[in-house]
């Protein structure tokens, strides 16, 4: 399953979220979407209002689901911790 | 004139603990608290001042601005009356770092983030600070209610009058009457009836709880 996870670099869930995947050491792609510059950023934003709805972090994106905020439990069913 | 011009709320060198005396007051008022998570709260306020050097303004850590102000206001910190339904749902703001003043341990909420479906009991005031013949506008997330002391009862109501859409909440109360400020249509702030056909007001429940008046949406 693919992972990727939409974080900025000043928010504490992210960070939570960032630690929660690191510890179950599974494989996944980080955008800090408040480090992008110009295009890349309105890019990056786009997308993640495209996937979720909005502009609220952090977005996970397991496989076809898309987990908005830290849900620690949603994201261990989906990896069947 | 740069966005960290003239209109920065904060002056240069303000610090997290500043921030935190400066909010804390208000959102007393508002239903909420600092979260019981120290740590936590030290993190997210650093965040925040790094903001504000960056950005003129304390937005939200956890969600990106559009660059158009009149869509970035309601991410500024605390943003509690702009989501008001959606947090009191969740018991906390978004970013976890207020929480609801009846949550026992805030630390607990971290990793909550599912809204429950159905209403939401959302507290809008300190009932002490509420006297009798108070009628006042209220925002819980995108409505606005209009709130009225009628002796120790408490009520809530549309606050769009359906004449001409005067603000209900910015007018007077007549015993239970609450009279619109523009062309004083009067609507009875028990059941939102007025004497104008077709032209009565929602109404909503409310309860008072320590201290606080809660309002059912």
């Amino acid at each position: 399953m693919q992972i990727r996870l939409y974080a900025l670099s000043t928010c504490p869930y992210c960070r939570m979220t960032k630690k929660f995947l690191d510890s179950a050491s599974v494989e996944y792609e980080m955008t800090e979407v408040d480090k992008l510059d110009g295009a890349e950023k309105e890019a990056a934003i786009a997308e993640v209002r495209e996937l979720s709805g909005g502009a609220s972090f952090p977005v996970v994106v397991m496989g076809d689901e898309v987990i908005v905020g830290f849900n620690k439990k949603r994201i261990r069913e989906l990896l069947d911790l | 004139m740069s966005a960290a011009g003239p209109r920065r709320r904060f002056p240069e060198g303000t610090t997290a603990g500043d921030l935190r005396a400066y909010m804390a007051p208000f959102v007393e008022r508002l239903g909420y608290r600092f979260n019981d998570d120290e740590e936590f709260v030290a993190e997210v306020l650093e965040a925040e001042i790094e903001i504000l050097d960056e950005a003129g303004d304390v937005y939200c850590p956890c969600r990106v601005r559009t660059g158009d102000p009149k869509e970035d206001v309601k991410i500024v910190c605390p943003c509690i009356p702009f989501y008001a339904d959606q947090f009191a749902k969740l018991r906390k703001c978004w970013c976890g770092l207020f929480v609801r003043t009846d949550v026992e341990d805030g630390g607990e909420l971290h990793g909550v983030i599912e809204v429950p479906e159905g209403p939401a009991e959302v507290p809008v005031a300190l009932a002490d600070e509420f006297p009798p013949g108070t009628l006042r506008t209220v925002r819980i997330g995108k409505r606005e209610v209009a709130l009225a002391r009628v002796g120790d009862e408490f009520f809530a109501l549309g606050n769009v009058c359906r004449h001409a859409f005067g603000p209900l909440g910015q007018g007077f109360l007549d015993g239970h009457a609450a009279i619109c400020p523009w062309h004083g249509w009067r609507f009875d702030v028990r059941d939102g009836t007025t004497d104008h056909p077709g032209a009565d007001v929602a109404t909503y429940p409310v309860s008072v709880r320590d201290g606080y008046v809660f309002v059912t949406v």
